[in-house]
């Protein structure tokens, strides 16, 4: 099977007063159709900025994209802006963290929504709406036929994001792309969406790159999982993997740093410092003045993404990791086999 | 809730907001923010308040300093009623109880240096004589974290993790043995909370500092609360010693929020139960319960009659909380619990490695510049 989402060496960058921004540096991903891929980072990673160029979102002319964006077996970089726009919201579609942003707060809910279905599916208003009140009760919006005719305002966080995530539907896309998409909402209703999310890639088959700085989102949603930092990918990995073994020391730090709800932990693996600035990415390893594993070696000279196990990469010139605590590791194997 | 006396205590609080009130307009609806709410936190405790948004929580936070005025109920400092102080003995009692704020920005004065930020309580409150404030400026920089040369910067130029150890060092400064934190770690990246709930733990085991810990999320909640309130529509409905409530939660509502909580664990994925429904307005909340309207165990007298909050240890505002059998929350996996039992060996080497890993980074914060104790030779 063929990718549906392939990116070879994808670079966005900016002229900034401090000099260019590399804030993307040369991600490869590859999505299979009905798959769902997280990319996972802290702010400034440059996850929302990979997003945003599959979607011919990068603002312009300030921001410069390079490498290549193949998707559906069609180079989407050098595409004509409305050939772009004719891809979104019928193949593509994307949600955001904040539905306001992209809803018209002057239009009804209803009337935003038969929009996208006569622009892209050229259908007459009687069948857009009775597709548009179907979609709607698909989402779960209770009594479809009444929110129809309300403006966005009226309605509560979690259901604007329903409606988005409808929009997104209408046209059957083979991939949707969510920014974090439940950020913003309260956990019970986070629940409902991510849910819903589930749902319907079961009942479409609609493949999701999902951009999350929430490592328990990931958890829940991801079958691929992608670690972003300072404009790379670090690693990437099968999901389950990805926790039970990461390969990254940053993924390690970031696994160590979020709360257990199970039991508070004696203390909380900080990473010490902060995420370089896109016009100054540091030399050698990008994470290694954080590392607590860093040499000299990891200093100079910068790692590329190599396959540590099959299916499992990761930039790092210490991986397989377990090579760093062997010893321990060993003892400790033994004492577990012992009891057993 | 412990053993120790409380040194902050809450009875009763009470605040309401009108809202809709145009120029000449009536009020179109009042608000019960926080409609009788009763907390107590011992030194060296933290009791966390966790809720949803506009359950009420950052204002009864608010109230706990009197920045907000409380309709009714009384506050207690030490034994000594705040509501019945006027203004002067209200600002001195302050010194005793600080906040610290979700954005550390919109609570920092951008034109005042970090030294001056830090020299301002020192001055007001008069904690040390004139002479000894530079030296006190520093010791503070240094007990949350910050190098001496950070008094001279000026907030922009901080990062958000260390502006937020500024404005902890500022509430630090007037030498208080509360601290109300609002969300403190919500605006920040999960290795930058990570740094700042460390220094947190490390300062209230120095300084014996009761925390009264506002916050949305659950697992921070169980990382730094010993006693816990799970708030809803403007009500404590279940308060505890926090191992009970997340290993036991009784109300239907703590074992929602619990169950929806995203686990960093794909192991454990889609085993959930997914609480349906909004958040009602509170502008017009449900008669009787207010949980009632989302709530899979509701009957008659749910709608009609609203449950109160018992005296007692573990204490659940449901009626049918005997009946409810309590939600025990299976052991996790990977997240690095030790002694839990284990699927295979190699899922239990894989654990030990990451363990090890992680505990490099543990080390490695530990080791960083640590809060010393004020009174030491600096």
């Amino acid at each position: 099977m063929s990718p549906l989402l392939a990116l070879r060496g994808l670079r966005v960058s900016f002229q900034t007063p401090r000099g260019p921004a590399r804030a993307v540096d040369g991600i490869d991903l590859t999505l299979e159709p009905g798959q769902t891929l997280c990319i996972v980072g802290e702010s400034g990673c440059g996850k929302s900025m990979t997003a945003l160029s599959i979607m011919g979102l990068v603002p312009q002319p300030a921001g410069r994209v390079e490498g290549s964006i193949v998707f559906d077996g069609r180079e989407l970089l050098g595409l004509a802006p409305r050939a772009w726009a004719d891809l979104r919201g019928d193949r593509l579609a994307m949600i955001f963290q904040e539905p306001m942003t992209s809803l018209n707060p002057s239009h009804t809910v209803g009337r935003q929504l038969v929009e996208v279905l006569q622009r892209h599916r050229g259908m007459d208003g009687v069948a857009a709406r009775a597709e548009v009140v179907e979609t709607m009760r698909r989402v779960r919006i209770p009594a479809p036929e009444r929110r129809f005719d309300e403006y966005p305002h009226r309605l509560s966080g979690g259901m604007r994001q329903r409606v988005m995530i409808a929009m997104a539907l209408l046209c059957r896309p083979a991939l949707l792309i969510a920014d974090e998409p439940t950020t913003a909402l309260d956990v019970t209703i986070q629940a409902q969406v991510l849910e819903l999310m589930r749902a319907l890639r079961a009942d479409t088959g609609t493949a999701i790159l999902l951009i999350t700085h929430d490592l328990g989102v990931v958890a829940e949603m991801a079958d691929r999982v992608a670690v972003m930092y300072a404009g790379q990918v670090v690693e990437e990995a099968p999901v389950d993997e990805l926790f039970a073994a990461p390969e990254h020391p940053y993924t390690v730090g970031l696994l160590g740093a979020i709360p257990s709800i199970a039991a508070p932990r004696q203390r909380l693996a900080a990473i010490e410092g902060r995420v370089p600035a896109a016009t100054d990415w540091p030399s050698g390893c990008r994470f290694a003045p954080r590392c607590p594993f860093a040499d000299d070696h990891c200093r100079h000279e910068a790692p590329g993404l190599r396959e540590i196990h099959p299916g499992h990469r990761s930039r790092c010139w210490k991986a397989p990791l377990e090579t760093l605590v062997m010893p321990e590791a060993g003892a400790l194997v033994h004492a577990a086999e012992a009891t057993a | 809730m412990s053993a120790t006396p409380a040194v902050l205590r809450a009875e009763g609080l009470v605040k309401r907001f009108e809202v809709g009130r145009g120029l000449f307009g009536r009020a179109r609806g009042v608000v019960s923010a926080v409609d009788g709410v009763s907390l107590a936190v011992a030194p060296g405790r933290t009791l966390a308040v966790v809720g949803e948004s506009g359950c009420g929580k950052s204002t009864l936070a608010r109230l706990l300093l009197r920045l907000v005025e409380p309709d009714a109920g009384r506050i207690e400092l030490d034994g000594q009623d705040l509501r019945a102080l006027d203004e002067r003995a209200l600002l001195r009692a302050r010194r005793h109880v600080q906040m610290v704020f979700q954005d550390p920005f919109g609570s920092l004065n951008p034109r005042m240096s970090a030294g001056d930020t830090l020299a301002e309580p020192l001055r007001l409150h008069a904690v040390v004589p004139a002479g000894e404030r530079v030296v006190r400026v520093r010791r503070l920089l240094d007990q949350v974290g910050l190098p001496a040369e950070a008094a001279r910067r000026y907030p922009h130029e901080f990062s958000g993790g260390q502006r937020q150890r500024l404005a902890i060092a500022r509430a630090l400064a007037a030498g208080p043995k509360v601290l109300v934190c609002d969300e403190p770690v919500s605006a920040l990246d999960v290795s930058i909370q990570a740094q700042i709930l460390n220094l947190l733990a490390d300062l209230q085991r120095e300084l014996g500092l009761a925390y009264v810990f506002i916050s949305h999320d659950l697992a921070v909640v169980r990382q730094v609360a010993t006693e816990v309130a799970v708030m809803y529509l403007g009500r404590f409905v279940e308060t505890g010693p926090a191992a009970q409530v997340f290993a036991r939660p009784r109300h239907p509502y703590t074992q929602a929020l619990l169950g929806a909580v995203p686990v960093a664990d794909p192991a454990r994925r889609g085993s959930r139960v997914v609480l349906a429904g909004d958040v009602p307005s509170p502008l017009a909340p449900p008669p009787g319960c207010r949980f009632h309207t989302r709530c899979p165990h509701a009957d008659d007298r749910c709608r009609q009659e609203a449950p109160a909050l018992p005296e007692g240890t573990h204490a659940v505002a449901c009626w049918h909380a005997d009946r409810i059998a309590p939600l025990t929350t299976p052991p996790q996996g990977a997240a690095a619990v030790p002694g839990i039992p284990s699927d295979s060996a190699q899922r239990q080497r894989q654990r030990a490695v990451l363990q090890h890993l992680q505990a490099a980074f543990a080390r490695r914060s530990s080791s960083s510049p640590s809060p010393s104790r004020p009174g030491a030779p600096p």
